[in-house]
This record gives structure tokens, C-alpha cells and sequence, in this order.
């Protein structure tokens, strides 16, 4: 590990938003894993005696229920539990495909420039034209419903975001001596590419990766929301909200609970990213370093 | 306007042109990947084979998709915008009365959204340093956390049905008849034709919309607003102005802000844009009759005509939202003025 690797790692450990952040979404992930062990109920056992039940602590709360039951009598907590694992599943692989289409084409246009740069950046002007969530909904149309649909369309949409950022990136990193010296020692493009150039963007690939977590979550949870993702006895936060939706004024906790969910998911990876951009960004650290 | 400006508004509009010529191709093409046939699906049950090749020729979906397109184009550009297979209506009704709804609406959840975000601003950067600054900070991380569509749900909960001192249900009370149509905004009309009645119901009715959208654009404004104030005041010209003994707000009002701003302007411009999107699952939450609740209906029912037409007037308001702030930044912006 060099001196400036350690140098950056020691940054994060001691950003109070990146720490924060990842003990958030490591809490997210062990609810996620563990819960068939951790979830009190099957999450899609219906107990038609004790629907709408309130949480524990309230009165005619039952501690079998922790936090209450739905219209069908459904634990409300372990639907919650069993819900990470769909967000979870949607982020890590929808920021995963956004982070490698994007970054790639981010590669190709900033270092190669040209007609390259040209095509590519119109086709990201074309794409920035719509709001997200409406090629999202049209994308869906087209390609049929469903949570993996709905991940594609998560890659199809946020490659943009990748790409636009780092490209610009790319282009000063190119200018770099150190990228001409690797050109004259003889590396070939592909060489300097993944050797020079992607390790002094990859920083910012990171940051951009926690973010579009956090993104893919509300979208999947949009998505499930308005019934497009999936199906709909799967116990998802979007779903839960969508159906507790009818019910709120007899029973709010079954909307509070699932959008206290995604509101810690995504601040999770909120914070993660956003303590990550202010530990690792060059300029921000030679700024602070400055004074 | 000055000319520049005038030829910066015509070089955009110029540049709109191929971007949504590409935009109706790629929404065209991607509907078509349709599994299902959406003719088939609004046919009464009972009906033959027969019934359905008539009503596929109707929509001229037995044609090749290059073909339709380009018909569906030609249509477009002459006015015709194509009938609805689930409404059964012309998708120019369904659109006409949608559209000033939601432009309503994001104008109204821009106004607030900007005012309450560039309040937090100014209150970041007049409390910088201090615990006032982290508090409002670590704020703008929690409600940046909630999307739209949430808030909506939340102001309703606490709005609407714990204090219910709000509607949330639709655009007007109902039993309130609509004034004449002459501009076919509801806000303007009912104010011109001085039915305040309406006026005040149509707000009321919008307050808890336009919050939910406002929240979401604020957080951005605060902390892009504070970080270049931030950057501002290091400028030697603000410090030539403490010297010259000037009050430190009006410093803050009069030579900070109006340079801090620019940042802030291309940030509307481009979250503006992605207003238009978070109105889809807010006006279906609210009830609104705005081009969001039309896309969802339509998808539900793979409306295809309106879906294509819906998109493209989506990405219409997004150019124009664009074009309008690059105007306003380059009238806001000196520096730029005799490029």
C-alpha cells in the first residue's frame, strides 16, 4: 500500500460522515443477510385475527409484532427486515452496472476526445433531456415490469452520472506529465488507461458509486411504489408503503416504518459518499491542507 | 433582453431541435420492445381476430416501426397528436388540460423551493464556523435523504389527516365551479376573472404538492449557495468593501450574493429539469391532474400514444427550463454579457 493510499484511507477513517455512513449501511446489510434468523415472522404469514395492529409500545400493541401488522396481518417488522434485502439487492448491482458502463465510456471519451468524445457526450446530452423517474417509467413499458427490469433500467439511466463527471476528470488527468511518460515508456493506450489514468479517478468513481446506491434505492422503491417492480406479495418498501397508502389514517406507523427504511438506507450511502468526496477530493484536501 | 441573450435563446432552441428529434426516435423504439399488445388489451372481451387486425390498422401498428415513426412524426409536426387507446380521447385534450397543472406546480415548488434554500444558505454561511452551520448541514444530508414522493406521503400524514388543516386530495374543492377558461392556467384565470374563491382553493390545494417538491430542490440551493459565498468572500473586492467600512449584511446582499449566485442558477437549471420528474409520483399521491398522473395511467394501461407524447413534452419543459436559466445566467452574469 503506498504512503498516499494510507494517507486517503486514514482521511476516511477520520471523516465523522464517512464513519457514520458505513456503520449505517454495514447495520443495513446485516438486517439484510441475517434475516431469516433475525425476522420474527415469515414475511408472508398472515394473521387475519391481528391486522392493523399498532407497534408494542402503543396501546393494543402486541409483542408478538414488534412494530405492528399490516391490512392482511402481516408482520410489520419482518416485512421491513425482508425489505432490505430487495433495496440492498437493487443497489449494489444497479450502481455496479451504472459505475462500470459509465466509468468505461467516461474513459474512453475523456482520454480519446475526437469524434469519440463527441458521439459520446451527445448521447449524454440526448439522455439528460429527461427526468430520470419518466425514462425509468418508459423504459419499463418497453421492456416489461419487474425488479431485474428495473435494475437495467437503473444502469440504463444512471450511466450518465458517471460519465459526465468523470469524463471531465479524465480530461485533466490526460494532461498530466505523468501520463505523456508512460505513453513514451511505451505502454499502449489500454496500458496507460487502466494503469495512470483510472487510479486517479477511481476516488471519485467511489464517491459516485455510494451515491447512486442510495439512488437505485429510491428509485426501486418508486418503482415498487407505483407497482412496476416486484411482485406484489414480495415484502419491498415501496410495495409496503403503496399498501399501508389506504390504511393511513387508521394506521400511519405501517407508511412511517417502511420510509424511515429508506430514509436510513439512503442517508446511509448519502453520507458515505458525500464524507468520501470531502476526504478524497484533491482539491478539497490540498485546500485544507494548504491552511 | 440584449441581443446576446436574444442569440443564446435561438442557438438552444436551434440545439433542441436534433436532441428531440433523437429523444422521439428513442422513445418510439423502446415502446415498441412492448411484450404485450396494448390494442388487444382494449378490446372487449368476445372480440374476434378480425376486430383486432381492423383496430391495429387503425393505429397503424401494422406497419414496420420505422415506418410508424415516421408517420407518427409527420402527424406530430402537422398537430396531430394521435388518439389515446385508453382514454378513447385525442392525446392533445388529455394533454392541453394536464399540462398548465403541472407547470403550476413546479413553478410554485421552484419559488418556494429556491426561497426556502437560499434562506438556509444565508443561514449556513452567516453561522459558519459555529454549531449552527453542522446542525444545518447534517440537516440538508437527512432531508436529502427523503425522496419527493416520501415527503409527500409524510406532509400528508401530518397535514392532512394528523392535523388535517389541508386538502391533499385534488386541485379545487369540490363544488367549486372552474372559472372560464382564457389562459387555461387555473391560478391566472380564477385571478383574472376575479373568482378568488377558486384562487384560494387552488393554492390551498397546492401548498402540501409544492412543499414536497420544494424540500427536495432546498438542500441542494443551501449547500451550493453556502460553498460559493464561501469562495466569494476570500475576493479582494469584499474586503476593499469592509475597508471602506460598509455593514457586513449589506456586503453579504449587495456584492456577495449577487456573484454567489451564478453556481446557484446553473444548479435551478439543471434540478428544475429534474422537477418535472419528481411531479410524477407526487401529483398521483396528491390526486393532481397534471401530466404526472397522466404518464401513470398511461403506463398502467400502456397507453402508447400518450406515453410517447407525454415523454416528449416532458423533455420539451426540460430544454426550455435549461435554455431559460442559461438566459438568466448570462443576464445575471457580467462577465459573459460581451462575450
Amino acid at each position: 500500500m503506498s504512503p498516499r493510499t494510507r494517507a486517503a484511507l486514514l482521511r476516511c477513517a477520520r471523516n465523522p460522515r464517512v464513519m457514520a455512513g458505513l456503520l449505517l449501511a454495514l447495520a443495513v446489510i446485516v438486517v439484510a443477510l441475517g434475516a431469516p434468523w433475525i425476522a420474527p415472522h415469515d414475511p408472508q404469514e398472515q394473521d387475519l385475527l391481528n391486522t392493523l395492529l399498532p407497534p408494542m409500545w402503543s396501546a393494543g400493541g402486541d409483542p408478538a409484532f414488534p412494530l405492528g401488522t399490516d391490512t392482511l396481518g402481516r408482520c410489520i417488522l419482518s416485512r421491513l427486515i425482508y425489505g432490505a434485502r430487495v433495496a440492498l439487492y437493487v443497489a449494489f448491482v444497479a450502481a455496479t452496472g451504472a459505475m462500470l458502463l459509465g466509468t468505461v465510456l467516461a474513459l474512453i471519451s475523456g482520454y480519446f476526445g475526437g469524434w469519440v468524445d463527441w458521439i459520446i457526450g451527445r448521447l449524454v446530452d440526448i439522455w439528460m433531456a429527461f427526468p430520470p423517474v419518466i425514462l425509468a417509467l418508459i423504459l419499463l413499458v418497453g421492456m416489461g415490469a419487474g425488479v431485474n427490469k428495473v435494475i437495467l433500467a437503473i444502469v440504463l439511466i444512471g450511466w450518465t452520472r458517471f460519465c459526465r463527471v468523470i469524463r471531465s476528470e479524465v480530461i485533466v488527468v490526460r494532461r498530466r506529465d505523468y501520463v505523456a511518460a508512460a505513453r513514451l515508456a511505451g505502454f499502449t493506450h489500454v496500458q496507460t488507461i487502466v494503469k495512470e489514468v483510472l487510479p486517479a479517478v477511481l476516488p471519485l468513481v467511489i464517491t459516485l458509486f455510494s451515491l447512486e446506491m442510495g439512488i437505485a434505492v429510491i428509485v426501486e422503491a418508486i418503482m415498487s411504489f407505483v407497482g412496476l417492480s416486484v411482485e406484489p406479495d414480495v415484502a419491498a418498501w415501496g410495495v409496503m408503503i403503496a399498501d399501508a397508502r389506504t390504511t393511513m389514517n387508521q394506521a400511519p406507523w405501517g407508511v412511517v416504518m417502511p420510509v424511515a427504511a429508506i430514509f436510513a438506507t439512503v442517508l446511509a450511502f448519502n453520507l458515505l459518499g458525500d464524507g468520501l468526496r470531502r476526504a478524497l477530493d484533491p482539491r478539497l484536501v490540498t485546500s485544507r491542507e494548504s491552511l | 433582453m440584449s441581443r446576446i441573450a436574444l442569440q443564446l435563446l435561438f442557438r438552444r432552441v436551434l440545439l433542441a431541435i436534433p436532441i428531440l428529434l433523437c429523444v422521439s426516435a428513442l422513445v418510439f423504439v423502446i415502446l415498441r420492445l412492448l411484450p404485450a399488445d396494448p390494442v388487444a388489451m382494449s378490446l372487449p372481451p368476445g372480440a374476434t381476430a378480425e376486430d383486432l387486425a381492423k383496430l391495429r390498422q387503425a393505429f397503424g401498428l401494422d406497419r414496420s416501426i420505422p415506418e410508424q415513426y415516421l408517420i407518427w412524426l409527420g402527424k406530430l409536426l402537422t398537430g396531430d397528436f394521435g388518439g389515446s387507446i385508453y382514454f378513447r380521447r385525442p392525446v392533445l385534450d388529455l394533454v392541453s388540460k394536464a399540462l398548465p397543472a403541472t407547470i403550476e406546480l413546479v413553478f410554485l415548488g421552484l419559488v418556494l423551493g429556491v426561497a426556502l434554500g437560499v434562506a438556509g444558505g444565508l443561514a449556513m454561511f452567516a453561522w459558519r464556523g459555529r454549531a449552527g452551520e453542522q446542525v444545518l448541514d447534517l440537516g440538508t444530508s437527512g432531508l436529502m435523504a427523503i425522496p419527493e414522493f416520501l415527503w409527500a406521503i409524510l406532509l400528508i400524514l401530518v397535514f392532512g389527516v394528523a392535523l388535517p388543516i389541508l386538502p391533499f386530495i385534488g386541485r379545487l374543492s369540490p363544488g367549486l365551479s372552474l372559472p372560464p377558461p382564457v389562459t387555461g392556467f387555473l391560478l391566472l384565470d380564477s385571478a383574472i376573472t376575479l373568482r378568488l374563491d377558486v384562487l384560494g382553493s387552488a393554492l390551498r390545494h397546492m401548498v402540501l404538492p409544492a412543499t414536497a417538491l420544494a424540500i427536495g430542490l432546498a438542500p441542494l440551493v443551501m449547500r451550493v449557495l453556502r460553498s460559493s459565498l464561501m469562495e466569494v468572500i476570500q475576493e479582494d473586492y469584499i474586503t476593499q468593501a469592509r475597508l471602506r467600512g460598509i455593514p457586513e449584511h449589506t456586503i453579504l446582499v449587495r456584492h456577495a450574493l449577487k456573484n454567489a449566485a451564478l453556481p446557484t442558477i446553473s444548479l435551478i437549471g439543471v434540478q428544475g429539469g429534474f422537477m418535472f420528474g419528481g411531479t410524477v409520483l407526487v401529483e398521483m399521491i396528491f390526486a393532481f391532474p397534471g401530466m404526472g398522473n397522466l404518464m401513470v395511467d398511461a403506463v398502467r394501461n400502456h397507453d402508447l400514444p400518450v406515453i410517447q407524447v407525454v415523454g416528449l413534452v416532458y423533455c420539451v419543459l426540460v430544454l426550455a427550463i435549461n435554455a431559460v436559466v442559461d438566459v438568466v445566467y448570462l443576464m445575471a452574469n457580467p462577465k459573459l454579457r460581451t462575450a
